[in-house]
């Protein structure tokens, strides 16, 4: 067993949890931190892929990835503002404007 | 394999678990700021400086600001947010994160026991990166030659994303 498997499988571990916690958590914080995870683990495989075959497109893959990730929960946690102002509470369950 | 390093993994594997378990956010912010934390020092230990400075820069430190400062400004407690879920949806929920990890391990480990010994390289190896100046030096070189496309619509994307978080925060919906 080597780095590389090693930094895969934390890869996938925390994809794992960033999955579980935007599944099990009803809190719209708490699915933004998830997605913010999800994109960690990409972001880990990524680096850890492209340092052990040797090249460098992985990691300016990587930069563009952290930039959207920053303007998406820029984005992400405006809307929750305007929930929380609209709806008086971030839980999923209370904006059911859309339903049916 | 560098001790380490392992034990940044079992650190960071402990955190994200904290970071699903836990019921108060700002309990689950500072765990997920701590494996982000984490992922930035495995970066640099394996030789990545530039990306590990740029996730602890904007990741540890705007993003997690961000989500701290909502966290503060929206006054949430404990009780706002239930993890009660129905047992069976909870279970189940559990059960196929399990089964979606095992499924990636699997492929990852044996990616590496087939399609490890003939793979094909780049030319950026560990002594060449050296050789041109470090790691830093070759990124930036790539980012304002080879994608300096991608560099500028990137910039464009950002400047779009702050219009549009000041549009939404402002907006009044009846």
């Amino acid at each position: 067993m080597t780095n590389e498997i090693l930094l895969q499988l934390l890869s996938a571990f925390l994809f794992t949890m960033g999955l579980l916690v935007v599944l099990l958590r009803r809190d719209t914080i708490m699915i933004l931190m998830g997605i913010e995870l999800l994109l960690n683990a990409a972001n880990l495989s990524l680096v850890a892929f492209s340092k052990s075959s040797h090249m460098i497109e992985g990691q300016v893959q990587v930069f563009f990835i952290i930039t959207i990730a920053a303007a998406e929960s820029a984005i992400g946690l405006s809307i929750l503002v305007n929930l929380y102002r609209n709806f008086g509470s971030i839980n999923t369950q209370s904006a059911t404007t859309l339903k049916g | 394999m560098s001790p380490v390093i392992i034990i940044l993994c079992v650190v960071s594997a402990v955190l994200a678990l904290t970071m699903l378990f836990t019921k108060s956010p700002i309990t689950s912010a500072l765990c997920l700021l701590g494996v982000l934390i984490m992922t930035a020092a495995v970066y640099g230990l394996i030789g990545e400086h530039l990306v590990a400075t740029i996730q602890l820069v904007v990741y540890a430190g705007a993003i997690m600001v961000l989500f701290i400062f909502s966290i503060m400004l929206l006054n949430l407690t404990e009780g706002e947010n239930d993890f009660k879920q129905n047992p069976a949806v909870f279970i189940a929920g559990i059960a196929l994160g399990l089964a979606a990890f095992g499924a990636i391990a699997y492929a990852i480990i044996r990616h590496f026991a087939t399609h490890a010994a003939g793979k094909e390289m780049g030319i950026y190896s560990p002594e060449k990166i050296a050789e041109l100046g470090g790691n830093s030096i070759v990124l930036s070189h790539a980012l304002f030659s080879q994608f300096y496309v991608s560099f500028e619509v990137i910039s464009l994307a950002l400047l779009v994303a702050v219009v549009g978080a000041v549009v939404l925060a402002k907006r009044k919906v009846d």
